[in-house]
């Protein structure tokens, strides 16, 4: 039961976000056939007054605590995409999954009592497909970190160029 | 049901990338500077403007080469203002 | 069902609040948003009432599309009879309060009366309640929009709010929503103010039913491909706005010192270059923000870099500030102009106006009709940063002679400062023109002068008449949906055409309006942007609604000649000089100093230009001395009966 080495999940690089929060409109659309954030399983959180906006979904987790606190268990992993899924047959809708994620990724639809999570919209997340700025991504897992570390490098060889600029003119 | 294109799709492919137009109204020909060029020249007025590169291929222009401009302005009042008086 | 939207009558003096549905036959004539709220006011507006009279009706409104995938479908429309202008009020902003509205199950809020102390409206899922606002009064526009959050205890609390200014009823201050998402022009902000509300908290929950959600994603990538790819569209997501403040004072087409020149010099430090190198240093590289589902994001994140903001965090500045803070009062300085943005968004005043007036007083201090007895020992010369900035303050706090004045608008201004203070008004309808100068340009002459709300970009201006498109663009353009085979050309200084292009731009600007679209999504600043034969297509995948591109045309037809009813109602002729679709007079006798070559010496043709109004007129069906729609043309488009009260 090992995940396969090429799984892909959702990656998101908050900085890109530009807060318009499309992504939860086609998450809706894609999945229940209507516009209404509140059933879209990736959320854009906004600390407004500083203007930061920080998608949040699903992570996929290997060891994932919904999956551990199911009493029916009617969660599993899907190793084939690398994600965990839910099966609405078993499920009795007692929202343990939803007290328990740590990202708030589980949602709940009260009309239909029924949780809800990202499914990776089957390999063609609509998320990603929509937005322009590349702020959610559909990315082999073991390549997430590869651009907070060109992101950070980026920063050390600015202040290495401003330091080399410093040098020459005290030089002068 | 619909047409397929309409009429702002098909205008799609008159777009044209790294060139803008003189913004003098006379001019109607585009100014084409070369990639990464900070000035540009019309050769039909003689207005200079400085450019700015968004992308590699989407320049625009920042403004006016100010010396360049406002002699032309100024020798262009003075005819209007001697035609006028 | 985005149909299943209702509209709700919410009266402040007595607390009754009734709710209606919209019939598909009303939609059918209004489509909704604006058009929709020109019908209401109509209807629900009792002719001659003063703006601040309890009667006066504040309608707050979504678009048809709002919230459903068409991209931007974020925009929240506002309408009353103007404090200012006495005529149409109406406001359009971006954000994201009117997608929260109808998730909370309303399209349009009709609100009279006037509450005995300070309140909100909290709307939730369906429920209206009229709150104590006692907290929140004297809160700036985005401190009021916090506390309210915390009040409710939900971040996802959406507000349409008014600022101070609007609490002291300064007669052109903003509806805003967020941090600077601001419906601006005619004080619809002073309206909210003069019912002593403060704000409208929306949160919804609610489902709207995408009519075919399959075809309606894969149009909407198909849409939004062909509107981000343009190129002023690409422009607008790096620089924002303010590129085409840049673009436009390249060539001398931008107010400065009031109206004496049409060129800020040297203007370095406020090129829309300087705000994007701001915005990188203080807020870092990713700093475009987007209104509600826009892949545009035109709206930049910063932090004010020096003076005494430093450090305090805003959006924009947009191209309306750079006019306002730096070419129409002479200054050069952006910080200038990131502090007046500041300012004017805490406040919820238009800057437009405000950066207008303060130039105007600028030019009488200039002239000695103001002195420095009058401006409270503030040397009120043109290109001083701080006396612009102290004045802002002063206009929004009403707390100077100045100031007090200058916040009752123009032409109340006008006529307390008396002297020969009113030919140096630059305005139409009473209502101040934005920072451009249209002395070159007689098609975007023809626009202020004759834009519903009054001196106005937004209602009807062909700005791709500055592009020098070649003439069969234009025409593959402007020929459609409904034939056209008069003359068109693609210079920006022939008068031929130009009634044209600018009727065509009114119904368009109209329908997107009725649509809750933004107008960067239309054919606006982009030739190859979507119109009247793209909408079908996504009215009829997102409300199953089917239209034609004519049935549209005749639809923003309907609309515009509401919106003229009314203003033909509350006074309005073609030459009035306080209300009519006049140009002011400098228009005609000042030309142009400076600029590109061939706009120097630029002025507005008088005869031309009314030649231009009676040909524009003629293609309303509106009568050429009375301006009034003609009988034959209201019973065309099925108005003959107004107010006809069906809603």
């Amino acid at each position: 039961m090992h995940e396969k080495a090429n799984a892909k999940a959702l990656v998101i690089n908050y900085e890109k976000c530009t807060g318009c929060r499309l992504c939860e409109l086609v998450c809706s659309v894609y999945h229940n056939g209507v516009s209404n954030p509140a059933k879209a399983r990736i959320k854009v959180e906004k600390w407004e007054w500083e203007g930061l906006y920080i998608p949040m979904s699903c992570r996929q987790c290997i060891d994932a605590p919904c999956m551990n606190v199911c009493p029916v268990r009617a969660i599993s992993r899907d190793e084939e995409l690398g994600r965990v899924v839910v099966d609405h047959n078993v499920c009795i809708g007692c929202r343990s999954c939803v007290a328990v994620c740590p990202f708030g990724a589980m949602g709940f639809d009260p009309a239909e009592r029924k949780v809800f999570k990202c499914d990776l919209c089957d390999g063609d997340p609509q998320c990603v497909r929509f937005c322009d700025e590349k702020a959610v991504n559909y990315t082999e897992v073991s390549r997430e970190s590869l651009f907070r570390k060109r992101d950070a490098a980026e920063k050390i060889a600015q202040a290495h160029k401003k330091s080399t600029e410093l040098i020459s003119e005290m030089l002068d | 049901m619909f047409k397929d294109k309409s009429t702002a799709e098909t205008l799609k492919s008159t777009r044209t990338y790294g060139q803008f137009r003189c913004p003098n109204p006379t001019c109607l020909d585009r100014l084409v500077p070369k990639p990464g060029e900070k000035t540009v020249k019309c050769p039909k007025c003689g207005t200079e403007w400085r450019v700015v590169w968004l992308k590699p291929d989407l320049p625009r222009i920042r403004g006016p080469v100010w010396e360049t401009n406002i002699e032309i302005a100024r020798k262009k009042l003075e005819e209007v203002e001697k035609k006028g008086g | 069902m985005a149909l299943s939207r209702r509209v709700a009558y919410i009266d402040l003096s007595t607390g009754k609040i009734e709710t209606k549905p919209i019939p598909v036959e009303i939609r059918k004539k209004f489509l909704g948003g604006r058009g929709l709220d020109a019908y209401l006011l109509y209807n629900h507006c009792p002719p001659g009432v003063d703006a601040f009279s309890p009667e006066n009706p504040l309608i707050v409104s979504a678009g048809l599309l709002v919230g459903t995938l068409a991209s931007a479908t974020s925009r929240t429309h506002t309408m009353a009879k103007s404090p200012l202008t006495g005529l149409l009020g109406s406001c359009n902003m971006g954000g994201f309060f009117s997608p929260e509205l109808r998730w909370a199950g309303f399209d349009h809020l009709v609100i009279k009366g006037k509450a005995d102390k300070p309140v909100y409206i909290w709307i939730h899922n369906g429920e209206i309640e009229i709150r104590d606002a006692k907290n929140l009064w004297g809160k700036s526009v985005t401190d009021a929009q916090w506390a309210v959050r915390e009040e409710l205890g939900d971040p996802d609390v959406k507000c349409l709010v008014c600022g101070p200014a609007g609490e002291k009823l300064v007669r052109y201050a903003n509806v805003m929503t967020g941090v600077k998402n601001a419906g601006g022009r005619t004080g619809m902000g002073a309206v909210m103010g003069s019912k002593n509300l403060k704000l409208i908290a929306v949160r919804g929950t609610m489902d709207i039913k995408i009519a075919y959600p399959k075809e309606a994603l894969e149009f909407n990538k198909r849409f939004i491909e062909q509107i981000t790819t343009a190129k002023v569209n690409q422009t607008m997501g790096i620089l924002g706005t303010p590129f085409i403040w840049g673009a436009t004072n390249s060539w001398g087409g931008v107010r400065v010192n009031n109206f004496q020149y049409n060129q800020l010099l040297f203007a370095d430090d406020v090129e829309p270059e300087r705000f994007h190198e701001i915005s990188n240093e203080t807020f870092g590289k990713y700093h475009m923000a987007g209104c509600f589902a826009c892949q545009v994001h035109c709206r930049a994140r910063y932090r004010i870099p020096d003076g005494p903001y430093k450090g305090c965090y805003d959006e924009g500045p947009e191209y309306t500030t750079q006019g306002a803070f730096a070419s129409e009062v002479g200054c050069t300085s952006a910080l200038t102009v990131l502090t007046g943005n500041y300012l004017c968004n805490q406040y919820g005043v238009d800057w437009l106006e405000l950066g207008s007036l303060i130039s105007w007083a600028m030019e009488l201090y200039e002239k000695g009709i103001l002195t420095i007895k009058d401006t409270g020992g503030i040397d009120l010369r043109f290109g001083n940063d701080e006396a612009v900035i102290e004045m802002i303050k002063h206009v929004c706090e009403r707390d100077t002679w100045l100031g007090d004045v200058l916040a009752e608008g123009g032409l109340r201004a006008a006529e307390i400062i008396g002297k020969d203070s009113e030919q140096y008004l630059i305005h139409v309808k009473g209502m101040q023109n934005l920072h451009s100068d249209e002395r070159a340009t007689p098609a975007l002459a023809l626009n202020i002068a004759t834009a519903s709300r009054g001196s106005d970009h937004l209602r009807s201006r062909p700005a791709i008449d500055l592009y020098h498109l070649p003439e069969p663009v234009l025409r593959k353009i402007y020929s459609s949906p409904i034939p056209y085979d008069g003359p068109l050309s693609s210079d920006f200084r022939e008068y031929a055409g130009k009634p044209w292009q600018v009727f065509w731009q009114e119904q368009c600007f109209m329908a997107v309006d009725c649509l809750g679209i933004c107008k960067y999504h239309t054919t606006f600043l982009g030739a190859t942007l979507p119109n009247f034969e793209d909408w079908p297509k996504v009215i009829y995948y997102n409300t199953g609604l089917e239209f034609t591109p004519q049935e549209l045309w005749t639809i923003a037809e309907r609309c515009n000649n509401m919106e003229r009813l009314f203003n033909i109602r509350e006074g309005l002729t073609p030459d009035d000089p306080h209300k009519g679709d006049i140009l002011v007079d400098r228009y005609f006798n000042e030309p142009a100093k400076r600029g590109a070559p061939d706009v120097i010496g630029a002025r507005i043709d008088r005869e031309k230009f009314l030649k231009m109004r009676a040909e524009f007129y003629r293609y309303h069906g509106w009568d050429e001395k009375t301006g009034a729609p003609t009988e034959e043309t209201l019973k065309r488009l099925g108005i003959d009966n107004e107010p006809s009260h069906l809603l």
